[in-house]
């Protein structure tokens, strides 16, 4: 299920802890970071690896939602609708993703190139609206530069 | 002393302890919903809530611990404020579905609004909805109804360990889930139902069946599974068991259970259960009147004695049947039938392991408290997952774990897999020379106590096999076995608990005496894993081929003569005939009736073609039983007993505790006793017992250890070793037990083959488990648990159909890949009809212990078709 390198990296964690749970979380990332999202298997793998029940790292990976439970698209767009970016007009945003690519949140679009999460505020309400897209940070969208700042993601 | 004031009442208190703790002494009632008396506080319902004075906000009970001169309230207008807001904010997402949730009547949810309002809420917008998951075979999850207390999450992590269920997500979004979403595929305890305050874990064996406040009656029993005796209650209506719960607190349970016992009681009312006597004409058995079928018997075994003497006859006795019927079956063998052949499966190991145990240190050696292994300063577990076997027991190795014990282990345990120390898993059938290696390492950390000189020195003639050997031949590295050398020899009195694996082998003896050895250097003590509710009552009751009643050798004369004079009869000096000397000499035809009462022997006992051979070898088989076994199909006359709900007696646990029964429904056979009784009449032996009350008091004057016994001691808790009579004291001597002769190496098993072993699943109990179809719908289907290594090798995948064959027969299985297992072992358990390790598995008679051997089968496994092929 997970990578050898994913073993090695998350066997290295494990051992900068006093404790298997402690490790948890950053062993998430690492799988993560390797396969998009957090399959039930990898959830299952992850918990043999640490010895922590599997039930247990469900419970932790789905209270954070900084973490996936669906295969994700190519790109993650991460886009804040939160009182500074909403008065800022972060819905009409959604509204353009909508239309320019058929993206809705909780999705990906149909040839797996991105994927949209509306985030509770990512701490850029003074350049609202803002986005995350995979681990670039983009602020002072408009209707205009968003378009722009996407196409440069393939 | 701390004295506090609840609602202006003074309590004195030795120590600390939680307002609600000091409220619940003062009889004040602090309402409460993340609380259980089973749990760790919490604090997450808010419910508890109390005005502390010169505190300023209100607190919660559950949490806050009492300090001298503190001065609580816990009904002010405040408080009562506060706990009605905390229901309307529960009532914001808990539907108002009373009327339909089988909860309601035992609702804690339900009884607080009663009591405290609101009668409605503010909230305008929808509740949440998320449908029911009949996703699992026995629970029903309603998580609308979950107010997130969390209790049921504490209870799986904390209590029993199988931590199967999370709380997932976050806020208004969050649930109590397993970890596949839907079905549970856990324990199956069921103890998450037990701690439940509303509707949203629920049973779905009694779905919509009934509703609490029209269970008729409540009778308070001891389980029929295993050998740990727990206590539970059965609620009844009509004639009919609606469901098994625990009593929190009651009993050496203490209100926790396992799947077993919970769930599989509708064994009872299965509608396979015999209802009729049956004789055997022209081959086929036919129904028959009691009296028809009590007569043919009669007349039968008279003949059989006079033409072919009484040791021509057999009994095998029963540890699901009581003491009451046990003492009757072996009195009806002994002293009717003059004979000593009498034994059961508890002969296989539970029976001589203590026999051995008790000839070195002394009668009532394994009689310990369960309670006693979380409190212990070590374990060592051996023999057998006590997590599967003995459950409620196996808690307690958990919970001694959680606390910081440490258990080693030695041998395949997946129940014990996250809660030991050290887990040792030596090669195929070397556990001998690991054992040694142990008592070797220890014999250099730790002095003799000197308290027996002739066993120390046994002890010290055994060859020593060092850890490199051992190393070698066990397949564990020597830094592993140093470890469990190391922590073993700081225990000051460990618990050592000891399965019927490693006494089942060529080598039982040898282990036996290395155990001994072990837990004599240790100062350990002893828990022998029990499978069977009454298996020390078979051994307590004498039905065994060389004991009386109360552990009393028969070849010993003072004692023999003793109960000779009771009955007014002779009895044979010698001893009789192990179970499987009985098979054995059936064969040869030198046995020419068995007289088998609630034991399914064909399934049972390995090599099922034998015993079937010898069974139908016999001029007469008589067989008592709740259900058309097997053996039942092989007999001349069949007789319908009751199940344990069904009748009243007591069972003797593995602690040695003895305990009642309670009758709860009416069944349509009769009690084992009484149609011995009947049968015994015939043949001009009065037993006249009104009762099971009469057997026991007259048993409590044959048995010189139940001097005195009573019912009323038992319902009073008190019937714990050493009763009140007199143990036997034969202890720190070892005149008359025959002490093997160790010598290494021993035979080694071949790592190129592949051998079989016997599965004890936590699902399923011998036969019994057959006819529940509870525990049948969590594990329906046979199968054989496989190396992954293994099963690679011979491109097998999980789930894929196999065929195991042995030179006993072949068996067709669906393989399970494991990867903790031993490479050249393959377990199948014994639960399933015609699929059973004992159609394939053969075995030699330990000449020492008179046990089958049942290592050393030899296996060829093949794959027939994978999984998706088939159905």
């Amino acid at each position: 299920m997970l990578s050898e390198k994913a073993v090695v990296e998350i066997n290295q964690i494990k051992s900068m802890y006093h404790d298997a749970q402690s490790s948890l979380l950053p062993a998430l990332y690492v799988v993560q970071r390797e396969h998009g999202w957090l399959s039930p298997d990898a959830v299952e793998a992850v918990g043999d690896l640490l010895n922590v029940p599997k039930a247990a790292v469900k419970g932790v990976s789905t209270f954070y939602s900084m973490f996936r439970h669906k295969p994700m698209g190519r790109h993650l767009i991460q886009l804040c609708t939160n009182v500074a970016c909403m008065i800022m007009g972060a819905e009409r945003l959604v509204d353009i993703l909508k239309s320019r690519y058929g993206l809705e949140p909780n999705n990906t679009t149909s040839d797996g190139r991105f994927s949209l999460v509306i985030m509770e505020c990512i701490g850029a309400c003074g350049t609202a609206p803002a986005m995350l897209v995979d681990t670039d940070f983009h602020d002072n969208l408009t209707e205009e530069n968003i378009v722009e700042i996407l196409e440069k993601y393939k | 002393m701390i004295t506090v004031t609840i609602n202006g009442k003074k309590i004195a208190l030795e120590k600390p302890v939680t307002i609600l703790k000091a409220a619940e002494i003062a009889g004040i009632k602090i309402p409460t919903l993340c609380h259980h008396d089973m749990l760790e506080p919490y604090g997450g319902c808010r419910l508890c809530l109390v005005e502390i004075e010169k505190m300023p906000r209100l607190q919660t009970a559950c949490t806050q611990y009492v300090t001298d001169g503190m001065v609580v309230w816990t009904e002010t207008e405040k408080v009562v404020e506060a706990r009605k807001g905390v229901l309307e904010f529960l009532l914001i997402n808990h539907p108002l579905d009373c009327p339909y949730c089988d909860k309601a009547g035992e609702c804690d949810l339900q009884d607080l609004v009663v009591k405290y309002g609101p009668a409605t809420g503010r909230f305008a917008e929808g509740k949440r909805t998320h449908p029911e998951s009949y996703d699992d075979p026995i629970i029903v999850r309603n998580m609308e109804r979950c107010i997130l207390c969390a209790r049921c999450v504490r209870m799986c992590d904390k209590v029993q360990g199988a931590s199967a269920i999370s709380i997932t997500n976050r806020s208004s979004k969050s649930f109590v889930e397993p970890f596949s979403g839907g079905e549970y595929n856990c324990e199956y305890c069921g103890n998450c139902l037990t701690v439940c305050p509303v509707g949203a874990i629920m049973s779905r064996l009694h779905k919509h069946a009934y509703r609490p406040w029209l269970i008729e009656k409540e009778v308070d029993t001891v389980c029929s599974f295993c050998g740990v005796g727990c206590s539970l209650t059965l609620q009844v209506r009509g004639n009919s068991i609606v469901r098994a719960v625990p009593k929190p607190g009651k009993g050496l349970n203490k209100g926790l259970l396992c799947n077993r016992g919970r769930f599989g009681y509708d064994y009872v009312g299965s509608t396979n259960r015999l209802d009729s006597p049956l004789i055997k004409k022209d081959g086929k058995l036919d129904r028959a009147t009691w009296s028809e079928a009590f007569a043919y018997i009669a007349n039968r075994l008279k003949k059989i004695k006079e033409t072919y003497g009484s040791n021509s006859i057999a009994g095998i006795a029963s540890g699901r049947c009581t003491n009451e019927d046990n003492y009757v079956f072996q009195k009806f063998m002994r002293v009717v039938l003059g004979t000593n052949n009498i034994d059961s499966v508890a002969g296989f190991a539970y029976a001589p392991a203590q026999k051995f145990f008790e000839g070195i240190f002394g009668q009532g050696v394994t009689a310990n408290p369960m309670h006693g292994i979380a409190n212990s300063d070590g374990i060592f577990v051996i023999g057998g997952d006590p997590t599967s076997v003995n459950p409620v027991l196996g808690l307690q190795v958990r919970a001694a774990h959680q606390k910081g014990v440490p258990v080693i282990t030695s041998g395949y345990m997946q129940g014990l897999k996250m809660f030991s120390s050290k887990s040792l898993i030596p090669d195929t059938f070397t556990e001998t020379t690991l054992l040694a290696s142990l008592l070797t390492g220890l014999m250099k950390e730790r002095p003799f106590c000197g308290l027996n000189s002739a066993f120390e020195k046994i002890i010290r003639d055994i060859q020593p096999v060092e850890i490199k050997e051992a190393e070698e031949i066990c397949g564990i590295t020597s830094k592993d076995i140093s470890y469990a050398i190391d922590t073993l020899s700081v225990m000051t009195n460990p618990s050592i608990i000891i399965g019927r694996d490693i006494l089942q082998r060529a080598e039982g003896h040898t282990n036996l005496l290395l155990l001994a050895a072990l837990i004599y250097l240790l100062n350990g003590r002893i828990y022998l894993l029990s499978e069977l509710p009454n298996e020390q009552g078979l051994v307590d009751m004498g039905c065994l081929p060389d004991m009386l009643p109360g552990g009393r050798p028969v070849t010993v004369d003072i004692f023999r003569k003793r109960y000779e004079e009771f009955f007014g009869v002779e009895i044979p000096s010698r001893s009789g005939l192990s179970l499987m000397e009985m098979i054995d000499a059936a064969h040869a035809n030198k046995i020419k009736a068995m007289y088998v009462m609630g034991e399914d022997v064909v399934f049972n006992v390995p090599n099922t073609k034998y015993v079937k051979d010898a069974l139908s070898k016999l001029d007469l088989l008589v067989v008592q039983d709740i259900f058309m076994t097997e053996t039942a199909n092989l007999a001349d006359v069949v007789l319908p007993s009751l199940a344990w709900a069904e009748k009243e007696g007591s069972y003797t646990n593995l602690e040695r505790r003895m305990q009642m029964l309670g009758k709860a429904v009416d069944g349509k056979g009769m009690d084992d006793w009484q149609a011995i009784a009947e049968i015994s009449r015939m043949l001009g032996f009065d037993m006249d017992y009104k009762d099971s009350g009469d057997i026991i008091s007259e048993m409590a004057r044959v048995s010189p250890l139940h001097k005195d016994i009573s019912y009323k001691d038992m319902a009073d808790g008190e019937c714990i070793w050493p009763y009140k009579g007199e143990p036997l004291r034969h202890g720190m001597s070892i005149e008359g037990i025959e002490m093997p002769d160790v010598k290494f190496p021993m035979i080694r098993p071949e790592r190129k083959k592949i051998y079989i072993g016997m599965d004890n699943p936590l699902f399923h109990a011998e036969s019994l488990s057959r006819n529940s179809a509870a525990l049948h719908s969590i594990a329906p289907e046979p199968y054989v648990r496989i190396n992954k290594a293994l099963a690679h090798e011979l491109s097998i995948a999980n789930g894929d159909y196999v065929t195991i064959t042995t030179n006993s027969g072949s068996i067709e299985l669906s393989a399970q890949i494991d990867s903790d297992l031993p490479a050249n072992i393959v377990l199948i358990p014994n639960n399933f009809d015609g699929k059973g390790v004992f159609a394939v598995m053969s075995w030699r008679m330990n000449p020492v212990i008179k046990s089958p051997a049942m290592d050393f089968t030899e296996a060829v496994i093949k794959k027939i078709k994978g999984a998706e092929v088939l159905t």
